[in-house]
């Protein structure tokens, strides 16, 4: 054996940060989205995973839609990560399940992804939780940092 | 028997709060090919319905696609929509073994309005005596299984159209479980094809939420499979399809426009005639699918894909005039068996002498 570097085959990186018709598409589709979140306040989802892309068109988009000021991290079921982008408005939404593999992929466009949000059924528990604990519970210092028990 | 509870219910009962619903439910709607906008039907619909209980009935197969099932990585969505269904009968997964799981498909068939599974075809030539569990022919265990189901769904080529065990000469008499209906010998019942040699594992299981979320059968194209996953071709979905209006293909599969990424049409791809979820959903959990890798298509989603000539030659009917391809087709077609084995020892020779090997070394 001539040992490897006697192949003559070597590595090509896959191609970074390529525009292209799908990339030209999305944008287009954001744009429009954009617009009526503006005039309507009709919120808009892209599913990243049904389309056929490649990494080097997903890093086109993420390199051109940038980061933004907000960066939110969703600890259910797994992390969530919320990155609002450059672009006011559009966020960048990964979900990850509990061995952090990523389950799904969206670019949203609304004012305020609603997986950030508290949900009302959740709030509803959280302030029947509360008035049980008031009431019931002896007066304690223990747990005034916030360090409870969860529901 | 206690009363089942809703999907909803079973979720909060394992602490699932409604912000982590709602994650999982946008996630089921990427897993179930359905607009991101569908998530709030989904939750709404997962609050009313309840676990339903399963029978899985693996028969003349090589349990490929229970393995492709339980090796899906996505682990959240596939775990919980697996909480979500009662899984009573199992062969392979289940713990108990001989008559207590024989006991238990019979319990679970007393409740009517059961989902069957099949994977693997069910061989009727002799009597059916090819393949039997406890004692039981498949045919026989088939029929009694599908009389109170609700729906069945074959998983998998073998159990869609008859796969392998059905390639020629069949020497089992391997029927898939449409073609059984079809014929009178099992009871009719609707039925969702899900092929694949084996299917893509998030596809199963976005096929199995559809029914549980909406407890219906999704639209179907000509073929029984749901045209959520099966809709578009490959050809039609594939990264690589630019070079192919531009007419760059690979000749070889170390050539430069193998290098470069070109179309495989002229190495045998089947990705035109073969409907598939490959090209978006891909394999090991996103990572890629076979034309990423460099291979061509099989078809393996398609009826008879085995018997369809080999993998190597190109399709016959191009939509755009190829001399190259329409060559390499009727090469082929008129492959004997001296030249197969002038062309097998070729290859050894290519091999044993580094060379490239081109289209005609591969064919059989």
């Amino acid at each position: 054996m001539s040992g490897l570097e006697g192949i003559p085959v070597h590595i090509q990186s896959a191609p970074r940060a390529v525009a292209s018709g799908n990339t030209q598409a999305i944008l287009a589709e954001l744009e429009t989205a954009l617009q009526a979140l503006l005039e309507t306040g009709r919120e808009h989802s892209i599913d990243l995973r049904s389309l056929p892309l490649l990494p080097g068109e997903l890093d086109y988009l993420q390199h051109t839609l940038g980061t933004g000021e907000v960066r939110v991290e969703v600890d259910a079921l797994g992390k969530s990560e919320v990155q609002e982008t450059a672009f006011r408005g559009i966020w960048w939404v990964t979900h990850c399940n509990t061995a952090d593999d990523v389950m799904a992929e969206f670019i949203e466009v609304s004012f305020c992804p609603d997986i950030i949000r508290a949900q009302s059924d959740d709030v509803r528990e959280s302030l029947d939780a509360l008035s049980v604990r008031l009431a019931g519970e002896p007066v304690s210092n223990q747990n005034c940092r916030g360090e409870g028990e969860p529901l | 028997m206690n009363r089942r509870l809703t999907v909803a219910e079973q979720l909060a009962k394992q602490g699932v709060s409604r912000r982590a619903f709602l994650k999982f439910c946008a996630a089921a709607a990427s897993l179930m090919a359905l607009p991101p906008g569908m998530a709030p039907a989904i939750a709404e619909a997962l609050g009313k319905r309840t676990r339903p209980s399963v029978i899985w009935l693996s028969f003349q197969e090589c349990t490929g696609c229970t393995e492709s099932l339980t090796r899906s990585h996505t682990a959240t969505v596939e775990s919980l929509i697996f909480d979500m269904i009662s899984l009573d009968y199992h062969h392979t997964l289940m713990a108990a073994s001989g008559e207590a799981a024989e006991l238990a498909r019979k319990q679970a068939m007393e409740q009517a309005g059961y989902l069957v599974l099949v994977d693997g075809s069910i061989p009727t030539k002799d009597g059916g005596i090819y393949s039997a569990i406890a004692g039981v022919t498949n045919l026989q265990m088939l029929k009694e299984t599908l009389e109170n189901a609700a729906a069945v769904v074959s998983i998998g080529t073998c159990a869609a159209y008859g796969g392998i065990p059905k390639a020629d000469p069949n020497p089992t008499g391997a029927k898939s479980v449409q073609a059984l209906m079809d014929e009178g010998l099992v009871p009719r019942k609707p039925v969702i094809n899900v092929p694949g040699c084996p299917p893509i594992p998030t596809v199963i299981t976005g096929v199995l939420a559809h029914y549980l979320t909406f407890g219906e059968i999704p639209e179907l194209d000509n073929l029984g499979r749901p045209t959520m996953f099966f809709g578009d071709s490959i050809h039609d979905r594939c990264y690589r399809r630019p070079f192919y209006d531009q007419g760059k293909f690979a000749k070889t599969f170390d050539d430069e426009g193998a290098r470069k990424g070109w179309c495989l049409f002229e190495l045998g791809c089947k990705g035109p005639t073969t409907h598939n979820a490959c090209a978006t959903t891909k394999w090991n959990n996103g990572t890629s699918f076979p034309i990423e890798s460099g291979h061509g298509c099989i078809g393996c989603s398609e009826p008879d894909f085995w018997d369809a000539g080999s993998f190597y030659s190109a399709l016959s009917m191009p939509t755009t005039p190829l001399d190259l391809a329409a060559g390499a087709a009727v090469a082929g077609a008129a492959i004997g068996v001296g030249v197969a084995l002038a062309n097998r020892s070729k290859k050894g020779a290519a091999k044993s002498a580094h060379q490239s090997a081109g289209l005609a070394d591969l064919e059989k």
